[in-house]
């Protein structure tokens, strides 16, 4: 068995120290790229969203250098992204791929006893002990949680940092050196340092940078490619940026689901203008934009791939959490067809915007 | 001393010298043709006549070809052309509270209060009832562009035209000639289409106050305008430097820059006109990101790079700007 995985942001990293510390065969497609979405959209139907694309790319990519099972995590519902494999599998076969799909779906919807079967359908071709299984599970979490800890740090300490461009350059050069590290405990090691190192960076604390919560669909704001690297273009203008979704929150809001004990603050705070689940992350949004509106940032930027429908209903919310709680907030729509040029003018136009509100004149690119 | 401003669009290029008092001593519309280079450069030729570069104090560039406009004239601000079009209007018109905005290929909508941007709009997926549009119906119809906006007032019933997208609108005007409409009517309806868009898509949900501006190159038909009045039911102003405001806007950016910096410009000269330019593109392999690289040579030196990601090709400008 040789596994791959779509890509999520910096997930990879974490399932590389997984399947490392199993043992097992595996293949890391390219990170998303050009080549991803052309072969993804060659052979995906048209008006399906922008992720679904890009998993078909790594899938293919992945196929070519060997891999013959896909690894990946499903929702079964309520939106689309729920029932993603089931399709994705059947545009494979009809490619004339055979890939065998091994899809973890939340203990709500196929029972404990079922994704256990299924996880072990991958730990079956470990030879290690089922200890250190164990172990490698816990690894791959403490690695995925350290990873968007020191990104988080990243993105906010960068409107403060003292060298401008630190912090931009630390992450990226984490993610190398992590990556390139083949020896689990090694790799985990080096993250703790990295964090360490992030946290020591020279700030500047009487900056007042403007900050700004990304929220919307949780593909496209943690996928940089999909986002036109907005958090990096950010950084660059000196301005810090926090998110809410990552990965581990991801699997820490999966987990928690069960025992209805997930994101119970964010949650709350989007009872007064969402008070029912509608699919997606579309309450998530919301609560994120009413908290960002209570922690004091200057802005939000919502984020959601092209014929998303939860994030399409919090976008007519939106507006009126702007009017109510005098936050102002961008609206991007991203699909393959998204243009550079248009995107770019509206972040600029949008941060001039919050710079000028503030009451004095913002000149500087 | 003058300002200037340059404001390269996907249709037209233009160019304003503004004095101390934000007066507008010359302007300078340029068609792009595609090819942003060669529109700077010939309107700095029309301008090398005229003044000297010891002349100018600053220099601004604005408009979507606003990055490689000013490695090529070394502009001492780059904006976005939604803060410049707003710089603008706030300073030929400091109680504005709507911008309507229009131009070859886009269109936008800017709110602002007490003088400050709180919201703006561009639109996002149609270019039905930008200035191209408008050029291509206004040849299609064999009328001269200028005067498309009279054949329009001189409407008595103007006829109802799908304004929803261009390809539409066009195969509906196309279907009313065939029925024999009078050819006033028909364009009158057009306008009233175009405007019924803008308002629907671009300025949806957006709260528009008078005073308001309308600017950009569509400004100049007056059909549109009248259509705006009617529409909106309030009296619109055109600003009289109406289709360079962008320009004006990078320029007014450019000397604030300036003052509050403390230094001078790092305008290039108007000898630029008379240097060899070329862009060429290619796709850097130096990892998985696949980056499109843009580099932008003059005289058969590399002046600057755009499209990467890790900066890796930015730097070797910098680099060498530095020894």
């Amino acid at each position: 068995m040789k596994i791959t995985i779509p890509h999520l942001g910096n997930v990879y990293i974490a399932v590389k120290i997984l399947f490392d510390s199993l043992g097992l065969d595996y293949v890391i497609p390219p990170l998303n790229n050009r080549e991803a979405l052309l072969w993804g959209s060659k052979y995906s139907p048209e008006e399906i969203c922008l992720p679904f694309k890009l998993m078909i790319g790594n899938y293919l990519a992945g196929i070519h250098e060997g891999a013959d099972t896909v690894l990946l995590v499903g929702s079964c519902g309520p939106c689309r992204f729920g029932e993603y494999c089931e399709l994705q599998m059947k545009i494979l076969q009809q490619l004339g791929h055979k890939i065998d799909f091994i899809v973890l779906d939340p203990v709500k919807s196929i029972g404990l006893c079922e994704l256990l079967h299924r996880m072990h359908r991958v730990g079956a071709y470990s030879k290690k002990t089922r200890m250190r299984k164990l172990q490698s599970l816990f690894m791959a979490y403490k690695a995925m949680t350290l990873l968007d800890d020191i990104e988080k740090e990243a993105h906010w300490r960068a409107g403060f940092e003292k060298k401008p461009g630190e912090c931009k350059r630390l992450l990226n050069q984490c993610r190398n050196a992590v990556y390139s590290c083949n020896d689990p405990e090694k790799a985990l090691a080096l993250l703790q340092e990295y964090l360490e190192t992030i946290q020591k960076i020279p700030v500047s604390p009487e900056r007042n940078p403007i900050k700004i919560s990304i929220i919307g669909e949780i593909y496209t704001v943690i996928e940089p490619f999909t986002n036109l690297y907005i958090e990096d273009v950010l950084m660059d203008m000196g301005i810090s940026t926090s998110r809410h979704l990552t990965p581990s929150w991801w699997v820490k809001d999966m987990l928690l689901k069960t025992m209805r004990l997930n994101s119970r603050e964010l949650l709350k705070a989007s009872d007064e203008y969402l008070p029912l689940y509608i699919g997606g992350h579309a309450r998530e949004c919301i609560g994120e934009a009413v908290l960002a509106a209570e922690e004091g940032m200057d802005g939000a930027i919502q984020i959601f791939p092209m014929g998303c429908m939860p994030e399409i209903v919090s976008k007519a919310i939106l507006p009126s959490i702007s009017r109510q709680k005098n936050l102002p907030i961008l609206t991007l729509v991203v699909d393959e067809m998204t243009g550079e040029a248009g995107y770019m003018t509206r972040i600029e136009a949008f941060t001039d915007l919050l710079e000028r509100r503030r009451g004095h004149v913002y000149i500087g690119s | 001393m003058y300002t200037l401003g340059v404001d390269v669009g996907s249709v037209s290029t233009n160019m304003v010298l503004v004095d101390y008092s934000g007066r507008v001593v010359e302007k300078h519309y340029i068609r792009t043709k595609g090819r942003p280079m060669e529109a700077v450069q010939a309107g700095f030729a029309m301008l090398r006549e005229k003044y000297h570069d010891r002349q100018i104090m600053a220099v601004g560039a604005t408009g979507s070809g606003r990055a490689i406009a000013a490695i090529q004239i070394g502009a001492d601000i780059v904006k976005n052309e939604i803060t410049a079009h707003a710089v603008a209007s706030i300073s030929t018109m400091p109680d504005v509270k709507t911008i309507l905005e229009i131009g070859g290929q886009d269109s936008k909508i800017i709110i602002i209060r007490n003088g400050v941007v709180t919201d703006f709009a561009m639109n996002t997926v149609c270019a039905a009832g930008t200035g191209s549009f408008l050029d291509r119906q206004a040849e299609r119809l064999d009328i001269p562009i200028e005067e498309f906006g009279e054949f329009a007032l001189k409407a008595t019933v103007p006829v109802r035209i799908a304004g929803r997208c261009a390809v539409f609108a066009e195969s509906d005007m196309i279907h009313k000639q065939q029925l024999g409409y009078n050819t006033c009517d028909i364009i009158g309806g057009l306008c009233d289409a175009l405007v019924r868009n803008y308002l629907s898509n671009v300025a949806k949900g957006k709260e528009i106050l008078p005073a308001v501006i309308f600017q950009g190159g569509v400004a100049a038909n007056r059909g549109i305008h009248r259509a705006f009045e009617t529409a909106l039911q309030m009296p619109i102003t055109i600003p009289q430097h109406h289709e360079v405001m962008g320009a004006i806007g990078a320029a007014i950016l450019a000397r604030e820059k300036i003052q509050q910096e403390d230094r001078t410009t790092k305008f290039k000269g108007f000898s630029v006109s008379t240097s060899a330019f070329q862009s060429k593109s290619f796709i850097c392999n130096g990892c998985t990101n696949q980056c499109e690289v843009v580099s932008v040579m003059e005289n058969q030196k590399a002046v600057g790079f755009f499209g990467d990601r890790c900066e890796k090709w930015r730097n070797k400008v910098s680099a060498r700007a530095l020894n």
